[in-house]
């Protein structure tokens, strides 16, 4: 246990960060070299203001007609999104492990509330799965790297549900949460779950276009 | 047009004869599919369209902003990220290594099942450019010879007359000095300047008003005279604003005739371009012909009729002596609202001529597009039902107005709306916004 | 954990150990099982299951100054112990410096030991089971 515990907690959190990190720094470094040597026109028509603007009304629910018209699916999004950022950054056992090897802390949720926040981001992505398997739009460009996608994000909070609980299996459970989350990290670069440090990006650029150029609103 | 078959191993959803497609599939191989694919992939495209398709989570959000998809009872084949499925996502994945049947149906979708319209990229949200990369998809299509055939003879014409409908170059000043001498029997001052150097405006138009709208010439030069201002139209090919060459993605072809087009300015040195109420005409000179050309903005400021009708009203140079009656409607061209922002400026300037304005739900950037526009109504005859079946929404949008004319600014969306108005019965009339300009506008000097 | 840390506190604990041989605990733990310290004040968890005299049993831990600790200026002084104060008597709530704060301070030294020794409970759930 303690060797199993070492390594998923020393060695593998460090490759799951330097994968984590490095990728997203690889990722959009390559993403702006590439755009220079192609795709200038990005850089053209840049604009701070209309892109803060577009991101603003797409990150806020409801200030889009798009989440208007779809205000099931715009709650359950901003639940699993805000839940999915919140629950790991701000639970206060990570914090302690923070702590215990960055001299570092900050400002924990209750484990009350967290845990109510995982079940929040499990259901989401019950409801995503649904989406997948029933909704013909959604089901028609579904492939099966979506699922895994899918089972990549909802593992680590299962996991780490069921390792707070500690109803069964209790060592092997948090071992499994560890590497989940860990998978998820090492992911994120290299999947589409790579929407979360590009979709600032792509949402940035079309917001340039539509305000400087077309002076229109987009959203 | 039969729906709904699988062909070699390809869904289509429509099955249409088109010479442009069938004989072009023909001669096409394995190997010059993927070498053009490739060629595309790595040296046109880069960061743009890997970002696109690598932020896209597949969430299916984009649908419901497509008419076709509406329309067609969503249909997830005719969805936005639909139609990337079947083209881009595929072409990418498999290296371009796809048969000559699914590079068929690839161009069937970009060119007759998508218009460009770029509505879908205001429902993402990440704001991926999906006219963007069904954009790419035609470009593709058109470097392996397999564009539709009519859109494809358009662009010939380009190439060859730089004007969109072979006008011949006696032609077209012919055709001028005709609506001129039929503007002076009612208002007998009336010109048509030609290559008046040193003009404020340069008129441009499309290729279409001489050759079969040439009252809009007319109308243009009432306009003009009435507002007393110092413009002129070339006499040399230039005169011609439009541009299918883009919607094929010919983007050579587009970028001489964009070039031609900004030259004949220059030469005349006038202050700004007006340009009539064509809506891909102005898309290809406002935002993509400069592009293409290597300016950020344009040598010349770049006016669309719908802004330059609103300041003549909003100047007091165009004055209303009766508004119109009839409740009318307003389209919104995707190219001037979602492309320029012009959606206040057209309330103005209808709401100004007429007593009975009724807007369309949903409007403005939101307004469905008119099924016409990104060169499928230039894909001709065969691709009819592709618009009408394809566009139920914008019938349902108008019939809701109660209105009893459609104001449509932009040529593409007119012809378009005109076959969707008599194919659902709708009883409406199509007009420009220079139609009822004419018709309520003070004409003193008239005769 | 640091390994230089860890270290000095595997130092420390050795050489306190040998000087406060002679000063044994003053009284019995037998009765304490958990370390439910009231200065911790609302608990997110349940208090850590801690028997006293098993552990230090197991342990084979005979000076209490291993644990109960004093330090100056930094520095572990090494015949002294402090079993008779509460821990939050040094390691206050929040404000760690110059001590750390109290639950980091109860966190840090179980499991350091633990870790050192490869032996006892390292994860959350180990030693705060929930009911």
């Amino acid at each position: 246990m303690h060797g199993l515990y070492n390594f998923v907690r020393g060695p593998l959190a460090w490759v799951a960060f330097i994968l984590f990190f490095g990728g997203i720094l690889y990722r959009l470094i390559s993403m702006l070299l590439g755009a220079r040597k192609k795709d200038g026109v990005v850089f053209d028509y840049f604009s701070l203001y209309y892109g803060l603007r577009s991101i603003f009304h797409w990150i806020i629910p409801f200030a889009n007609r798009n989440s208007r018209q779809r205000p099931i699916f715009t709650i359950v999004t901003f639940a699993f999104h805000i839940c999915l950022l919140a629950v790991p950054i701000l639970l206060l056992a990570h914090i302690i492990l923070w702590d215990e090897s960055f001299n570092i802390s900050w400002w924990n949720l209750p484990d009350s509330i967290a845990d109510i926040m995982a079940i929040i981001v499990v259901a989401c992505c019950g409801y995503f799965l649904w989406r997948r398997l029933t909704q013909p739009e959604v089901k028609f460009v579904t492939f099966a790297s979506d699922y895994v996608i899918l089972a990549i994000v909802a593992a680590p909070f299962i996991t780490g549900f069921l390792a707070y609980h500690q109803w069964f299996g209790y060592k092997f459970m948090l071992i499994l949460h560890m590497l989940s989350g860990e998978v998820m990290l090492a992911a994120i670069p290299f999947t589409r779950l790579g929407h979360m440090f590009y979709s600032p990006f792509t949402r940035a650029y079309m917001g340039s276009e539509f305000g400087s150029v077309r002076h229109a609103k987009d959203w | 047009m039969a729906e709904g078959q699988v062909i070699d191993g390809i869904y289509f959803n429509e099955v249409i004869e088109d010479a442009g497609l069938d004989e072009g599939t023909k001669k096409l191989t394995p190997e010059k599919i993927e070498r053009v694919i490739n060629d595309v992939l790595k040296g046109e495209t880069g960061a743009r369209l890997k970002t696109y398709v690598d932020t896209c989570i597949h969430c299916g959000l984009c649908s419901n902003a497509c008419h076709y998809y509406l329309s067609r009872d969503k249909d997830p084949t005719y969805s936005p990220a639909g139609k990337v499925k079947q083209t881009m996502w595929e072409m990418i994945k498999k290296k371009g290594r796809v048969s000559p049947t699914f590079m068929k149906r690839a161009s069937q979708i970009a060119s007759t099942q998508c218009c460009v319209c770029m509505r879908c990229a205001m429902y993402c949200p990440f704001g991926i450019d999906i006219a963007y990369i069904m954009s790419v998809v035609r470009r593709i299509c058109h470097l392996l010879g397999i564009t539709p055939l009519y859109i494809q003879d358009t662009a010939h014409s380009h190439a060859v007359t730089m004007n969109q409908m072979w006008v011949k170059n006696d032609e077209w000043p012919d055709t001028l000095q005709w609506q001129e001498d039929e503007a002076r029997e009612e208002i007998p001052t009336t010109r048509i300047p030609l290559e008046k150097e040193g003009a404020d405006i340069m008129y441009s138009v499309i290729g279409p008003e001489p050759k079969f709208l040439a009252q809009l010439l007319y109308q243009a030069a009432i306009i003009f005279e009435v507002a007393g201002l110092s413009w002129t139209m070339p006499a040399t090919p230039g005169w011609d604003n439009s541009d299918m060459a883009m919607y094929t993605m010919d983007s050579e072809i587009m970028g001489r005739v964009k070039r031609v087009h900004f030259e004949t300015a220059r030469r005349l040195r006038v202050k700004k371009i007006v340009m009539g109420e064509c809506g891909h005409a102005f898309r290809s000179v406002y935002d993509r012909g400069n592009r293409w050309l290597g300016w950020k903005m344009h040598p010349f400021y770049i006016e669309h009729a719908i802004e330059f009708y609103y300041n003549l009203l909003k100047s007091g140079k165009i004055k209303i002596a009766k508004k119109y009656e009839e409740p009318v409607t307003l389209h919104d061209p995707c190219n001037v609202m979602r492309g320029r922002g012009l959606y206040e400026m057209a309330r103005y300037v209808v709401s100004e001529m007429c007593a009975d304005f009724r807007d369309m739900q949903p409007n403005r950037e939101h307004n469905y597009c008119c099924c016409a526009g990104g060169g499928v109504i230039n894909c001709g005859p065969p691709y009819k039902m592709t618009r009408m079946l394809g566009n139920r929404v914008k019938a349902e949008q108008i019939a809701a107005t109660g209105a009893k004319v459609v104001i449509a600014p932009c040529h593409n969306c007119h012809s378009g709306l005109e076959d969707i108005v008599s194919h659902y019965k709708l009883g409406t009339h199509v007009k420009f916004i220079s139609d009822i300009l004419y018709e309520v506008m003070e004409k003193p000097g008239a005769v | 954990m640091k390994k230089g840390t860890a270290a000095l506190y595997i130092g420390m604990g050795v050489l306190i150990s040998i000087l406060t041989f002679m000063l044994m605990p003053a009284y019995s733990q037998e009765d304490i099982v958990s370390l439910a310290d009231s200065a911790l004040g609302d608990r997110e968890r349940p208090a850590a299951v801690f028997a006293h005299e098993e552990h230090n049993e197991k342990a084979e831990i005979e000076e209490c100054n291993v644990c109960h600790h004093v330090y100056k200026d930094g520095n572990k002084i090494e015949d002294e112990s402090s079993e008779g104060q509460g821990c939050s008597d040094c390691h206050n709530i929040k404000e760690g410096y110059p001590t750390r704060p109290l639950m980091k301070a109860y966190h840090d030294l179980c499991k350091a030991c633990h870790l050192e020794n490869k032996k006892g409970p390292i994860t959350c759930g180990e030693c705060h089971p929930q009911n």
